[in-house]
C-alpha cells in the first residue's frame, strides 16, 4: 500500500483529466477529420497491446474509436469528456471553496442534487476514468483498498471507491447518498464509506419488487431524501431547476431509447459501445448539458445510418447480446469485434434504455416518475430482485434483437448473477442460442486480461464457423 | 446421555424424525431462512416455522448445478439438500431477500421446482426507520394473506397477539441465557447454545419454551470453562456447525457473547404486545440487533463491541465469513477498523460451511490465543482463510506497531 501511496499524488487520477491535453483534445474535436487521421496513423504503436511507453494514451484513443469513428461519433465524445471534465472542475472548486459535495452512488443519478444547487460526484468514478492514464491505476486502486481489509470478493467497481478515498484521489464528501441496490457490495461498501469518511448518508432502499407499492415506498425514501438534503445544508428545493433538469432527462432518455430501438434494425446502425459509454457519463455528470449534446449527436448518427439501412459494419456478419456489464478496461472490445469479425453488440445489459417518462407538471408527479425512473437504472433495475428481472430483459432482448450468440461478461462482483447461471443457461439453450460464458472481473485486467478475452472470444467464433 | 447431549444430537440432523411426526398429525411444516422472519405468524396459522439449515449429510455437488463457486457454501449445501430431497417434510417454504446469494435460493428453488409448492419471497428492507417500519409492516400483513390463501385458512389478530406472547416469552428465556454467560462463571458454553438455537428453531414454540426452561433449571450452578481461558465474543453470519465452536472452544476460549444468525439477534428485543401486531412485529424484526444487510445501523453494531466488552469482559473477538460474502466480509473491515482504534484483538477468519480444515483453524485461533495471552495483538494479516484460493493480505496491528504507538 505503501509503495502505491508514493507513486500517486494526491488527485492525481482527477487532475490528469483536468490540463492542457484536455484542452488540446477538445481542440482536436473541432477537426474530426484530422483527429481521426491522426488516431489511424498511430494505430501501429498502440492497437494491438498496452505497452510500458503508449500507456498514457493507449486506453482513450482506443476509446475515441482508434481512427475509425464517424464524426459525429467523436462529436458525441467531445461532449462526454466535457461533462466528466465540467464535473471534475465543479468538484475541484467546491473542494477549494469549502463547499459541500455530495457523493452520489453509481447506479443513483444526481438529479436531486441540482435542486438543491448542491456538486454532486460519483465516488465510483475512476473505475472507468482511472483507464485514461493508464489500464494499471484501476488495479492499483483496488489493491490499495484490498490492502487494508476491504474484502477482495467485493465488486471492483465499489473497491475503487475505497480505494480512492485511500489514496486521496477522489474528494471527501460532506455527505453520501447512497442505495441498497444494486447487490450485496453497494450494501456493505456504502456502509464502510460513511464509516471512513464520517459523513452524515442518506440510504434509498431499493424495493426488491416492481410493483405499486415498491413505486411508492421508493417515492417516500426519494420525499425523505428531500428532507435529509434540507436538513443537512440548510437549503430549499428549486422546483424551477429541478424541472429544468427533468426536462432535459426526459429528451435524453427519449433519444437513448428511440437508438436502442433504432439497434433493432439489419444490419444495426449503432455501435452499443456509445450507449454503454452514455451510461457511464450519465452516471457522473448527468446534470451537465452536455449529456443531451451527447445523445443527440449519437441519435443524429444513429438515425442517419438507419434512414440509408447502412450497419455500424459494412457487412454485419454477427449480432451479438451482450449480457452483464461491459469491460471499461477493454472498452474496445465493441469495436474490435466489430472490425475483426463483423460481430455487433446490437445490446446490452447497461446500454439497453427502459426508463419512464417524468411527469413535470407538478412536484408531486416529478417525485413520483423520478422515483420510479431510478428504479429502471441500468444494472439497478435488473440486478435487484428475482432472476426474472434479469431473464425477462434478456428474453426481451433475444426475441427483439434476433442475435446470433450471446456474450456472458461474468463479472466476478456480480454473484447474484453467478447464483443464477443454470437459469440462464437454460433459457439460452432452450433458445438454440450460442453463448460465450467469460469469467472475468470488468475492471482488474489481471483476472483475465485483454488478450484472454480476445483469445477466448476468437475460439467462441470459429468453433461455431464465424471466424 | 446428558441433557444438552441429547439436544446436540437432535441440533445435528435437519430434525426430520420429530418434524414427520407432527406432519403425520396434520402439522404442517414451514421452512424459513434469515432472523428477520417474523415466525410468529406462521405459529398463529397454527404450523410450525422452521429454520432452514445446511445440517446433515450433504455436500455441494448438486447445488454447484445450479450455483457457482463464486457462491456461498451455504446456500450451496442447502440447496443440494434441496435437490436431495431432505426438505420433502416441508408443506411451504418462504424466503428473504438477506443476501444476493439467499435470494437466489427462490429462484432456483422455482426453476428446479423442487418440493413444496408453496414458495413465497417474504422482502425486509435494508434500513431502519420510520419508513421502513411501515413498508415491513405492509409486507407482514402481505405474508398473512398469502399464507391464508395458500392453506386456506384464517389467522386471527388474536392468534396473532397470543403468538407474539409466546415467542416474546421465547425470547426472555433466551436472554436468560445469555444474562448467565456474562458472568464470572460460565454455566453454558457458546456451542452448547449454538445446539440450543439449532434445536428450538425447528421445533414448535410451546416445546421451545419448555426446553429452555428445563436448560436454564439444569445449567445452575455449572461451570464449563477451565482457568485461564479467555472470554470470546464470536461475530459471523451463517455458523451452524457445532463442532466448530466446540474446537474453538478447545483451545482455551469460553464463548460468552455473539452476533450469529442463529444467536443474541434471537434474544434481543421484543415485540410490544399493546399495539397492532402487525406493526409491532415489523418494529421488532427490523430494530432488534442487526445484520451486516442492515445499511444504516451498523453504527449500533459497532457501539455494542465497545457495550460487550465491558459487560461480558470480553478478552478477544472472533469475527468469521463464509468465503464469498460480501455482508460479513464488509462487517469484519468495520470491525477490524473499530477494534483497531481501541487496540482490542480481534482474529478475522474466512472459511467454509463444513469445509473441514480444521487443523489450520486450530493453529491459527491457537496462535491468536498465544498472542492476546501475551497482549500482542490483531494477527499480522487480515483475514486468515482456511483453505486455499484466497490471499491473505498484510497489514494488521504487530506488536512493534503498538509499541510503537
Ligand atoms: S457490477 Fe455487479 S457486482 Fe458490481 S455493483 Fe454492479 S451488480 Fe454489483
Ligand atoms: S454466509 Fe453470507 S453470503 Fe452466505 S447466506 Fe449468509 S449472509 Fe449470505
Amino acid at each position: 500500500m505503501n509503495k502505491t501511496k508514493k507513486t500517486l499524488k494526491p488527485f492525481e487520477l482527477l487532475n490528469y483529466h483536468m490540463d492542457l491535453k484536455i484542452d488540446i483534445l477538445q481542440f482536436l474535436f473541432k477537426f474530426p477529420r484530422f483527429l481521426n487521421g491522426f488516431l489511424f496513423f498511430l494505430r501501429p504503436i498502440y492497437l494491438k497491446k498496452e505497452t510500458a511507453w503508449n500507456k498514457r494514451f493507449r486506453w482513450l484513443f482506443l476509446v475515441l474509436g482508434a481512427g475509425k469513428a464517424d464524426t459525429l461519433e467523436l462529436k458525441a465524445m467531445s461532449h462526454a469528456l466535457y461533462a466528466v471534465t465540467d464535473n471534475f472542475f465543479e468538484v475541484k472548486a467546491a473542494k477549494k471553496n469549502r463547499e459541500k459535495i455530495v457523493w452520489v452512488e453509481w447506479i443513483l443519478n444526481p438529479e436531486i442534487c441540482e435542486a438543491f444547487d448542491l456538486v454532486s460526484f460519483n465516488p465510483e468514478v475512476l473505475n472507468v476514468f482511472a483507464n485514461s492514464k493508464g489500464m494499471e491505476y484501476p488495479p492499483m486502486i483496488i489493491e490499495a483498498a484490498e490492502n487494508q481489509g476491504t474484502p477482495i470478493e467485493n465488486c471492483s467497481a465499489q473497491k475503487l471507491a475505497v480505494g480512492s478515498l485511500i489514496l486521496e484521489q477522489i474528494p471527501k464528501p460532506s455527505l453520501i447518498l447512497g442505495g441498497s441496490h444494486p447487490c450485496d457490495t453497494s450494501i456493505s461498501i456504502y456502509q464502510t464509506l460513511e464509516y471512513l469518511t464520517g459523513a452524515p448518508s442518506y440510504i434509498m432502499d431499493f424495493p426488491y419488487w416492481k410493483d405499486e407499492d415498491s413505486y411508492r415506498y421508493y417515492e417516500k425514501n426519494t420525499w425523505e431524501l428531500l428532507s435529509f438534503l434540507k436538513k443537512e445544508t440548510g437549503k430549499d428545493v428549486d422546483w424551477d431547476k429541478l424541472k429544468t433538469l427533468l426536462d432535459r432527462v426526459n429528451q435524453i432518455n427519449n433519444y437513448l431509447r428511440e437508438i436502442c430501438e433504432m439497434s433493432r434494425a439489419k444490419p444495426c446502425p449503432s455501435s452499443n459501445s456509445l450507449l454503454a459509454l452514455a451510461w457511464a457519463i450519465r452516471e457522473v455528470n448527468l446534470r451537465s448539458p452536455h449529456m443531451l449534446s451527447m445523445v443527440k449527436a449519437m441519435h443524429q448518427l444513429v438515425r442517419k445510418r438507419y434512414e440509408k439501412g447502412e450497419g455500424v459494419v459494412k457487412k454485419e456478419k454477427l449480432r451479438i447480446l451482450l449480457w452483464f456489464p461491459p469491460i471499461p478496461f477493454f472498452f474496445y472490445y465493441f469495436k474490435w469485434m466489430e472490425e475483426n469479425f463483423g460481430a455487433v453488440i446490437v445490446a446490452d445489459f447497461i446500454g439497453y434504455v427502459s426508463t419512464v417518462h417524468i411527469d413535470t407538471s407538478s412536484k408531486e408527479t416529478m417525485i413520483r416518475d423520478l422515483a420510479i425512473s431510478q428504479m429502471h437504472l441500468a444494472m439497478g433495475r435488473q440486478c435487484h430482485g428475482p432472476m426474472e428481472f434479469i431473464t425477462d430483459e434478456m428474453l426481451k432482448l433475444i426475441d427483439e434483437y434476433e442475435p446470433d450468440c450471446m456474450i456472458f461478461s461474468g463479472h466476478n462482483g456480480c454473484k447474484h448473477g453467478w447464483a443464477g447461471l443454470k437459469i440462464i443457461q437454460d433459457i439460452c439453450r432452450g433458445k438454440d442460442l450460442p453463448v460465450l460464458y467469460l469469467n472475468l472481473d470488468i475492471m482488474d485486467k489481471r483476472h483475465t486480461s485483454e488478450e484472454e478475452i480476445k483469445k477466448q472470444t476468437i475460439t467462441f467464433f470459429k468453433s461455431h464457423g464465424w471466424a | 446421555m446428558d441433557f444438552l447431549d441429547t439436544i446436540k444430537e437432535k441440533a445435528s440432523s435437519d430434525g426430520n424424525a420429530d418434524l414427520n411426526a407432527f406432519s403425520q398429525r396434520g402439522k404442517k411444516i414451514i421452512g424459513y431462512f434469515c432472523s428477520y422472519f417474523p415466525e410468529e405468524i406462521i405459529h398463529a396459522a397454527g404450523m410450525i416455522p422452521y429454520r432452514m439449515r445446511a445440517t446433515g449429510k450433504s455436500d455441494t455437488t448438486k447445488g454447484d448445478i445450479f450455483f457457482s463457486s463464486l457462491n456461498c457454501t451455504f446456500v450451496r449445501r442447502c440447496f443440494d439438500k434441496a435437490l436431495n430431497q431432505h426438505f420433502d417434510f416441508l408443506d411451504g417454504i418462504i424466503f428473504l431477500n438477506g443476501c444476493d446469494h439467499t435470494r437466489r435460493l427462490y429462484d432456483n428453488w422455482r426453476h428446479a421446482d423442487i418440493k413444496p409448492d408453496f414458495r413465497y419471497m417474504f422482502v425486509a428492507p435494508h434500513k431502519i426507520g420510520r419508513l421502513a417500519e411501515e413498508r415491513f409492516s405492509e409486507e407482514m400483513v402481505n405474508l398473512k394473506t398469502a399464507v391464508e390463501n395458500a392453506f386456506d385458512l384464517v389467522i386471527t389478530d388474536d392468534a396473532l397477539r397470543r403468538s407474539i406472547h409466546l415467542y416474546n416469552k421465547k425470547r426472555q428465556l433466551i436472554a436468560a441465557l445469555y444474562r448467565e454467560r456474562l458472568k464470572e462463571s460460565v454455566p453454558i458454553k457458546g456451542s452448547e447454545l449454538l445446539s440450543i438455537m439449532l434445536t428450538i428453531t425447528m421445533m414448535p414454540v410451546e416445546d421451545a419454551i419448555s426446553l429452555l426452561e428445563t436448560v436454564i433449571e439444569k445449567i445452575d450452578g455449572r461451570k464449563t470453562h477451565k482457568e485461564g481461558d479467555l472470554r470470546v465474543f464470536m461475530g459471523g453470519g451463517c455458523v451452524e456447525e457445532i463442532a466448530h465452536l466446540e474446537l474453538i472452544e478447545s483451545v482455551g476460549a469460553s464463548i460468552v457473547a455473539d452476533n450469529l444468525c442463529l444467536g443474541y439477534r434471537h434474544a434481543d428485543m421484543l415485540c410490544d404486545e399493546s399495539m397492532d401486531p402487525f406493526l409491532s412485529l415489523a418494529r421488532r424484526y427490523l430494530n432488534h440487533f442487526s445484520c451486516p444487510r442492515m445499511m444504516n445501523d451498523f453504527r449500533r453494531r459497532l457501539d455494542f463491541l465497545h457495550t460487550v466488552k465491558k459487560e461480558a469482559a470480553i478478552d478477544a473477538f472472533i469475527f468469521e465469513k463464509l468465503k464469498f460474502c460480501d455482508l460479513w466480509g464488509g462487517e469484519m473491515y468495520l470491525c477490524r477498523q473499530e477494534s483497531r482504534k481501541h487496540n482490542y484483538p480481534i482474529l478475522l477468519l474466512e472459511r467454509e460451511l463444513y469445509g473441514g480444515s480444521t487443523g489450520q483453524i486450530r493453529t491459527r485461533i491457537q496462535a491468536f490465543f498465544e498472542q492476546v495471552r501475551n497482549q500482542s495483538y490483531t494477527p499480522s494479516e487480515l483475514v486468515v482463510s482456511a483453505g486455499n484460493n484466497y490471499k491473505a493480505v498484510m497489514g494488521g496491528i504487530t506488536r512493534e506497531e503498538k509499541d510503537h504507538s
